[in-house]
């Protein structure tokens, strides 16, 4: 089957996938909301048709039964209550799971019909009880014999009248097409274009608008008002020789024309019906790969302007070339990282769900807060992001929240929150998940980092709280006592800081005792591209990220003094450490020579709470640089976290500034 | 008297495909087109009966080539090759004057079905 397709196909069944699952816990919310339950019909319907186009059986099968169902709820033939909520939310599942099959092994491996069994005796347990009709075996009724309202407006009749249209050559004619049709609308379209050949068409539904337009839903069903002087038989050939019909059924239509006069209802109905079409902003699919290479692309072109700015030419005309390329450059990049970014709802939009099917199986009553899910970051980020987020999540309800009878014992409502929070701050994305609930015990944390070998008892004693709360965040370590099923799925909090700082953030703990937890987690606006300052150390061009850096200063031997063995400096009444940044990266030079000049430069990095100083050669310049990973071979180096080329063409490395600190 | 067809797509693997499902039938496949460009030329050049009109194509699209190609013979049978999705091009190559269209992935019945039905 062409990748193509296929790869359109999974974009497409994620989006209306996610689209399910928002839309029905809106209907959990208010089960009245029609416009809710036509956008989930909607959704199941496209995806039937995608899936049947795909040749995906049991999909088609799983999406025409929500299909009927959903049309079953809007007639309002059952009755929609929690059971049905949750049978709606299993057959996303299923979807889901299905649409993941297909993807790891291009089949459809999932077992759908046991599903599709239960939701018939839902069905049936839920019939409101005035018709039988609500057991669809296979296509059923529903699709077929709905009388759709095919209401003649006053201009219609009009029409009808100024047409001469006579009682017996006004015809009503319903058109079906078979169940197995691809591209309704098209064939839809193509009756159409016949009736008009055949006569003078007076009304359809769909509509010839609707249809060019892709804006209506067009079902099995298609009905032709029709003034025509051919005989039954003949309409009928004509239509039927269109592929993919079925049936055509004729029959003469009753005018009433008193309606003239007094109806003015139709073309009010007109009216409303134009308003009802929706406005699309228009945009373009791109593959993220195209995104890359044109950074990338972005990023070769910021050191070709960096190598033109260090060509020491003294002409004004070549400078104000310069200068206009810096502008054009910087805002290529900008936008750029602009088109990269995404809404981070794209993630947050799952945990409603997430949290909801959590409660239920827990026993727990939660409210869920959610915060800036229009909070913009690199895709890149947000599609590595998903699964530490959802862990974080699973783990604040999990373990965090307690059960309602346990929080009322300790006073706190028997409702918990749950608050996850998004927004920037300067240029990180700070992402927070907080809980009202039990909180991490630091004593608790340090031993079993002590009995798991993790930590030394000397290492400990002198430890503060928060500090002890890191240990969580160790590999094979885990704090619950006996794992339950909603968090033991193979991510640990290890994989999720390590996934975060893959992405080059930081994640960070705090926790109070019975007052909850607070994770947060702050991430780069974009990875490739970043301001740095460029440094001389053992006589190498190195680069440390802006960000990283807290200070830049000029000390004398005689400031530098030793604490417990620690060289440390004191700016401001404040201590902080310092060592060689030519030790830190293992480079063999005559290493304490600096305390022999009289002026030391040290620039003064942070990562999360800790500052280290670091002493260079040299300070260079600022400027912006392109982040290249070291690449394949040389995988990771020790306090290296990749590579630039400077303006002269030489490479320099970039210092890892959160492993030194 | 055999009927001559012309099949439109930038993909071998199609173009592969129909060809053998229509000459399993008895129609003859007289030229192939990897393009809207080359489509018209060959139109031109081999006069077919039917024309099989893939929609995504490189340098000119399958919608375009379907106007070229009525534009220089009105009478011109083309069924236009679509995948999902594209419902609104297909209208609108029927709007212009394409007589039907078929969807992929689609069995032979159905491509041969269509093909009988424009021709009659």
């Amino acid at each position: 089957m062409d990748e193509e397709y296929l790869q359109m196909f999974f974009d497409e069944a994620e989006e209306y996938i996610r689209d399910l699952n928002d839309d029905i816990l809106i209907l959990e919310e208010n089960p009245e909301n029609t416009e809710v339950i036509n956008a989930i019909f909607r959704a199941a319907h496209s995806l039937k048709g995608m899936a049947a186009t795909m040749g995906f059986d049991e999909l088609t099968d799983l999406t025409h039964k929500l299909e009927n169902v959903l049309d079953l709820i809007r007639e309002e033939k059952i009755y929609l209550d929690a059971e049905m909520i949750d049978a709606l939310f299993e057959g996303i599942d299923l979807i889901n799971e299905l649409v993941e099959d297909i993807k790891r092994t291009g089949r459809e491996t999932t077992e759908v019909e046991g599903f599709l069994v239960s939701l018939d005796e839902k069905i049936a347990a839920h019939n409101k009880g005035d018709t039988d009709d609500v057991f669809l075996g296979g296509n059923a009724s529903l699709e077929g014999k709905e009388e759709w309202d095919l209401q003649l407006t006053e201009k219609n009749l009009k029409e009808i009248k100024s047409h001469g249209g006579e009682e017996d050559s006004v015809l009503e004619i319903r058109v079906m097409l078979k169940k197995e049709t691809v591209l309704k609308s098209v064939r839809a379209y193509m009756i159409l274009k016949k009736a008009e050949e055949l006569g003078y068409l007076i009304k359809s539904l769909p509509d010839r608008e609707g249809i060019e337009n892709d804006e209506v839903e067009v079902r099995q069903e298609i009905l032709l008002v029709l003034i025509t002087g051919l005989n039954h038989e003949e309409i009928k050939e004509e239509l039927g020789s269109i592929i993919d019909v079925n049936s055509v059924e004729i029959n003469p239509l009753n005018i009433d024309y008193s309606r003239l006069e007094t109806s003015i209802t139709g073309e009010e109905q007109d009216s409303s019906d134009k308003n009802s079409s929706i406005d699309v902003s228009p945009t373009v699919r791109v593959d993220i790969e195209k995104l890359d290479n044109l950074m990338n692309m972005v990023g070769e072109l910021l050191i070709n302007k960096t190598q033109l700015e260090d060509l020491d030419i003294d002409n004004s005309s070549f400078q104000n070339t310069i200068q206009q390329l810096d502008r054009v450059t910087t805002e290529l990049h900008y936008t750029v990282m602009q088109i990269r970014m995404v809404p981070i709802s794209g993630i947050f939009s799952r945990f409603p769900r997430l949290v909801r099917d959590l409660c239920r199986d827990l026993d727990k009553e939660i409210d869920l807060n959610i915060e800036g899910e229009d909070t913009e970051l690199d895709r890149s980020i947000i599609d590595e992001l998903a699964d530490p987020l959802v862990h974080l999540i699973r783990n604040a309800v999990d373990h965090g929240i307690e059960k309602p009878d346990k929080r009322e014992e300790k006073g706190k409502s028997r409702t918990g929150i749950v608050e996850i929070r998004a927004y920037q701050k300067g240029s990180e994305i700070m992402i927070e998940i907080e809980d009202d609930g039990r909180g991490l015990d630091g004593e608790k944390i340090a031993r079993k980092a002590v009995e798991k070998g993790l930590a030394a008892q000397e290492e400990i004693e002198n430890m503060e709280s928060e500090e002890k709360l890191q240990y969580i965040f160790e590999p094979g370590f885990s704090t619950s006592e006996n794992t339950s099923q909603v968090s033991g799925r193979g991510v640990g909090m290890d994989v999720v800081k390590k996934v975060v700082e893959s992405l080059d953030g930081q994640v960070n703990i705090e926790s109070r005792i019975d007052e909850g937890t607070l994770i947060s987690i702050s991430l780069p606006l974009t990875l490739a591209i970043t301001q740095a300052l460029l440094v001389k150390i053992a006589r190498e061009t190195f680069a440390i990220p802006l960000d990283d850096i807290s200070e830049t200063l000029t000390v004398s031997p005689e400031e530098i003094k030793t604490i417990r063995g620690q060289e440390v400096i004191v700016p401001r009444d404040e201590t902080i450490p310092i060592t060689s940044a030519a030790h830190q990266l293992n480079i063999d030079v005559d290493n304490d020579r600096y305390m022999e000049r009289g002026e030391i430069p040290v620039v003064t990095v942070s990562s999360g709470s800790s500052e280290i100083g670091l002493i260079i050669d040299e300070f260079l310049t600022q400027q912006e640089i392109v982040v290249k990973s070291m690449g394949e071979y040389l995988g990771s180096v020790e306090n290296i976290s990749g590579a630039t080329i400077i303006g002269d063409g030489d490479v320099a490395l970039i210092l890892d500034v959160r492993k030194i600190a | 008297m055999s009927v001559n067809i012309l099949v439109v797509d930038d993909a071998k693997f199609m173009r592969v495909s129909i060809k053998n499902m229509l000459e399993k039938a008895d129609y003859k496949v007289i030229a192939e087109a990897e393009n809207g460009r080359e489509a018209l030329k060959k139109y031109k050049s081999e006069e077919p009966d039917l024309v099989t009109m893939d929609i995504t194509m490189p340098e000119k699209d399958g919608l375009e080539a379907t106007r070229d190609i009525l534009n220089y013979d009105s009478e011109a049978s083309i069924i236009m090759v679509s995948a999902m999705g594209q419902q609104k091009i297909v209208i609108e190559a029927i709007e212009a004057g394409a007589q039907d269209f078929v969807v992929k992935p689609f069995d032979e019945k159905r491509v041969l079905e269509a093909a009988k039905n424009v021709l009659s």
